[in-house]
């Protein structure tokens, strides 16, 4: 077991040198004291764990109470009360910013003090493992026999013959070794040469290091991509006219505030053909599953040839820079409304799809005196019934199309009320009846005729531009390129001494091995090393000493993970693990390259 | 003839591999007990883990067998929906749980609990079975089987560090309990602590009756220091933090109410039968070793398989982000095993208070993964079909 309980206290790893401003008296001392002890709550290993638990728990709020950037329909019932748990609750929910969490000021402060905690935290470190980096070398030790793994065999090699091999040994396997010809000539005097290699020192908290600071890189991208970022949706009808890439073109338009509306480059989509399809076979497994989303697009760059092209689900298209993707689709029945004689109305609608089964949309007639609007529910399968009534099914596919409408006459209000496209606002309308159609057909309501000549498909499609993605990318792979080496880098020593063994004349070679995380796997690694040497040395395996406590079984403690790590590491630690510069076992000599004064050592 | 290879798939899978697993785990828990006996009783012991490997072996054979079989039925690799997830995530935890502790960490007297968590998520899995059928064509795609089989293998790793977590409390409660009964005799003072009843000092001469004797009574000693009703109690409510949402979400409430109640009672006994096997676990530090390694691994994977979601997303959804139920879940998840990470280097919560965070974030993966699944409709909810 490890060294813990019989450690004496750790030195202080630095002096902390007292200020030199004067810290403010009278009143202010209070204030002072509690920004200090504010600060120093904020730094802490265990406070980051709140803030990240709080962080979470906002995300939860997030996914049960809906964002308004994303459904803002929603939002807008949930305050009205019509939907969610009443009006007055949502009213409270909106006071804490509960509809758009991510916006929402708890968050980005939470957002901030987590790097604020992080950067005090990383600051430090940094510092530290440049020191290491720079200055640390393997230390010596005086007395192998106190490490973990010891083992020993003798060989006929003279000493200095023995530590070539073994630095040749170790130098292969990559352990980084301390360089003699820096040390002081009466350390070189006073005890026989030895060999002394570590490695994982560097990488392990260097790989922590690169995971934490690939945050920084993330927020960097993530900020400066909302402000550059661009995402506009807009539908367009098979073989109909497609659409311009200028701002004033898309249905919904998110620029980035950096976004300049001159950045449109100006080409133009059209939809030749749209290619969906279901497993129709209600008894196949799967049944009614869509097995089909593809459209055939000609693009027409500003300044070009036009050109064909496909976007298939997982394939959107990049027309100058631009990512077109596929998002929704529906129907799109054409409407024709005339009224005593003379056509107010001939479009395609886009009809999208509901819960039901059904594609509804709706028609806005204002150039008719008083105003038509349509409800429009278009059921894609209605076949006939034995009483030659449609019977709707919630099939999505047009082999039996029935257009159902309801019409209203009077006021639209299409300037006074925010409304969407495919809902009507019947507040200032007057019902005048509904009728279904097949194709073709057209009915006569009124002074009003309104006929359903065709359908097609329409397509919505998402442009966007996001020039941060390189450098998301770039912060998801430091990321991942730090996290391996944290977790995976384990920090081992190793000794190898050989001396002449007064009895018998010969060398007897030592080696000694300490793993400060995942001891049992350095077990073989070490055997290995001491199996390699002895070869290389002609020499003859004598015997592994086990270390004096390793016992197994149930009841008996095991040192195994981290046993160095337990009680003397600093608070923010492991993927924040400080690195120990100095090993605070009695046994282990000054690393003289150090500047520290001798004093810091603990000695035996 | 395809009708037939589902059966046949679907056969292998329920009864064989869920049967054979589950034999294998009782061979292995049976082996465990036998590294405190006597000799002939060790040698028994080690015979029986041979017959647990091979038993292991038969119900991978049969395990891989139906996901090929599968696979064939429907000519996609079988990770479409939620049945074949867990499956997926049963095999993984199994192939990396019984590796890991038999060629790394060369422990295979512990590869029943592993098996055993294993055959407990294939049988959860059966509540979620789903026919054979084709895919979404959003789903088809090479980003699939990379970002899905990371994910999922990260899940099968998680599930097998939360057996080891949930061990090594257990292990823990006992020994504390022992120690503080023998600090009890000492009136608390921790004086010469250690000369009374040494029960666990030096390694007993296993045939050496008195020794034995003396060993028998430290485990006695060591499974009564974990209190039966607060155990049952406690998993019960652990359980139930993510088996409600079968109460919630089915039609029936009777069905729900049966299922939710089996989930539970199948996880109390699991942890009853468990703590039984407290006395012959290796000491608390290995457990924690193991749980946090295990961590480390599926930690790694669940990153890389998380970030190749976002990259698919950017390709298909157009945004690499969006707060999607299910990519809240994989982010809640992430932080919650980044906690247990760090809480096990910081000063005062490492040990029981990390394990609690490492179940608490197992808690949270499996709860995300049946709510973004069943009762939060978004834009991942391609399982429930």
């Amino acid at each position: 077991m490890s060294t813990e309980s019989t450690l004496p206290p750790e030195p202080n790893p630095a002096i902390r040198r007292p200020s030199r401003r004067p810290e403010p008296g009278g009143p202010f001392a209070f204030v002072w004291g509690s920004l200090k002890m504010a600060w120093r709550w904020l730094i802490r290993m265990r406070t980051a764990l709140y803030l990240l638990g709080v962080l979470a728990l906002l995300t939860v709020v997030a996914t049960a109470v809906p964002q308004e950037p994303n459904v803002p329909s929603t939002v807008g019932r949930w305050l009205s009360g019509e939907e969610g748990p009443g009006a007055g609750v949502s009213r409270v929910l909106d006071a804490f910013g509960a509809f758009d969490v991510y916006g929402s000021g708890p968050f980005l402060a939470l957002t901030m003090l987590l790097f604020i905690s992080l950067t005090a935290c990383l600051i430090p470190r940094i510092k530290a493992w440049i020191r290491l980096v720079r200055t640390s070398k393997p230390p010596l030790v005086r007395h192998l026999g106190g490490q973990d793994q010891v083992a020993t065999f003798t060989t006929d090699r003279t000493p200095d013959e023995v530590h070539a091999t073994a630095q040749k040994v170790l130098g292969d396997r990559h352990w980084r070794l301390r360089a003699h010809e820096g040390d002081p000539p009466e350390e070189r005097t006073a005890k026989p040469a030895q060999v002394a290699g570590e490695k994982g020192l560097w990488s392990r908290e260097g790989g922590s290091l690169l995971f934490h600071l690939s945050f920084y890189v993330l927020l960097a991208a993530i900020i400066f991509g909302q402000l550059l970022t661009f995402e506009g949706q807009r539908g367009i009808v098979e073989g109909d006219i497609g659409f311009r890439d200028t701002a004033v073109s898309y249905w919904s338009y998110n620029p980035g505030r950096w976004f300049d509306e001159t950045d449109h480059a100006g080409w133009r989509l059209d939809l030749d053909t749209f290619h969906v399809d279901w497993v129709r076979d209600p008894l196949a497994a799967g049944a009614g599953q869509p097995t089909e989303f593809r459209s055939e697009v000609t693009v027409t760059p500003p300044d070009g040839e036009p050109y064909q092209t496909v976007i298939d689900s997982n394939r959107p298209a990049m027309i100058d820079g631009m990512r077109v993707t596929q998002l929704d689709w529906g129907y799109a029945p054409r409407v024709v409304v005339e009224v005593d004689g003379e056509v107010v109305y001939d479009a395609f609608v886009n009809a999208t799809a509901s819960d039901g089964g059904f594609f509804s949309g709706a028609v806005k007639a204002p150039a008719a005196e008083p105003d038509v609007g349509l409800e429009l529910f278009f059921y894609p399968f209605a076949p006939e019934g034995e009483d030659g009534q449609p019977i709707p099914t919630g099939a999505p596919w047009d082999d039996a199309p029935m257009l159902l409408f309801r019409q209203y006459r009077g006021d639209l209000q299409l300037g006074a009320t925010q409304q969407t496209v495919n809902e009507l606002d019947t507040s200032g309308l007057e019902s005048e009846g509904g009728a279904f159609l097949r194709p073709g057909q057209s009915v006569e309501l009124g002074d009003a005729t309104i006929s359903y000549p065709e359908h097609r498909r329409w397509v919505g499609y998402q442009v966007s531009s996001r020039p941060q993605i390189p450098a998301l990318l770039a912060g998801a792979g430091l990321l991942v390129a730090g996290l391996i080496p944290a977790l995976y880098a384990y920090r081992r020593r190793l000794w190898v001494l050989a001396m002449r063994d007064e009895v018998t004349g010969r060398i007897l070679v030592t080696v000694a091995g300490r793993a400060f995380q995942r001891p049992e796997a350095f077990e073989a690694e070490h055997a290995a090393i001491v199996a390699e040497l002895s070869t290389a040395t002609g020499g003859g395996h004598d015997e592994a000493a086990e270390p004096p406590d390793r016992s197994d079984g149930s009841g008996h403690p095991r040192a195994t993970e981290d046993r160095t790590d337990h009680d003397d590491r600093p608070d923010h630690d492991d993927l924040t693990e400080a690195p120990t510069i100095r090993d605070r076992r009695t046994d282990v000599l000054p690393a003289p390259a150090r500047s520290g004064p001798p004093s810091e050592v603990v000695r035996r | 003839m395809t009708q037939d290879l589902a059966e046949l798939s679907r056969v292998l899978y329920s009864p064989t591999a869920i049967a054979l697993y589950l034999s294998a785990a009782f061979v292995y828990l049976y082996a465990l007990t036998t590294t405190v006996g006597r000799r002939e009783e060790r040698e028994r012991g080690r015979k029986a883990q041979m017959l647990g490997a091979v038993l292991t072996v038969l119900g991978l054979t049969a395990h891989i067998a139906h996901e090929i079989i599968r696979g064939i039925v429907q000519s996609r690799l079988p990770l479409g929906n939620m049945f074949e997830v867990t499956s997926l995530m049963a095999l993984v935890g199994i192939l990396v749980g019984v590796g890991y502790l038999t060629f790394v960490r060369k422990r295979p007297e512990l590869n029943g609990f592993a098996l055993l968590g294993g055959a407990l998520l294939m049988g959860m899995s059966m509540l979620l079975y789903a026919e054979p059928g084709p895919l979404m064509p959003i789903l088809d795609t090479w980003w699939r089987p990379f970002h899905v089989s990371m994910l999922v293998a990260a899940m099968g790793i998680f599930a097998a560090a939360f057996v080891f977590t949930g061990l090594y409390l257990l292990r823990d409660t006992g020994e504390r309990a022992v120690a503080a009964a023998r600090t009890s005799v000492t009136r608390g003072s921790t004086v010469g602590a250690a000369y009374v009843g040494d029960l666990d000092g030096g390694g007993p001469d296993l045939d050496d009756p008195d020794a034995r004797d003396h060993d028998a009574e430290y485990r006695k000693a060591l499974r009564a220091g974990i209190p039966v009703v607060k155990l049952a109690v406690g998993t019960f409510v652990v359980t139930g933090m993510v088996s409600w949402v079968w109460w919630v979400t089915e039609e029936s409430t009777r069905v729900g109410v049966t299922r939710f109640l089996t989930v539970n009672l199948v996880m109390v006994a699991a942890a009853l039968l468990a703590r039984w096997f407290v006395p012959y676990l290796p000491s608390t530090a290995t457990l924690d070793g193991l749980a946090h390694r295990t961590v480390a691994f599926g930690f790694i994977m669940w990153t890389v398989g998380t970030i190749a979601g976002a990259m698919w997303a950017e390709v298909s959804w157009g945004r690499f982000w969006g707060w999607d139920p299910k990519e809240t879940g994989a982010f809640l998840t992430w932080v919650a095993y980044a906690g247990y990470l760090h809480a096990r280097a910081t000063r005062g919560v490492q040990g029981r208070k990390a394990a609690w965070i490492g179940i608490g974030a197992f808690v949270v993966m499996m709860g995300t993964y049946l709510i973004a699944n069943y009762v939060i409709v978004g834009l991942h909810s391609y399982a429930e079909l």
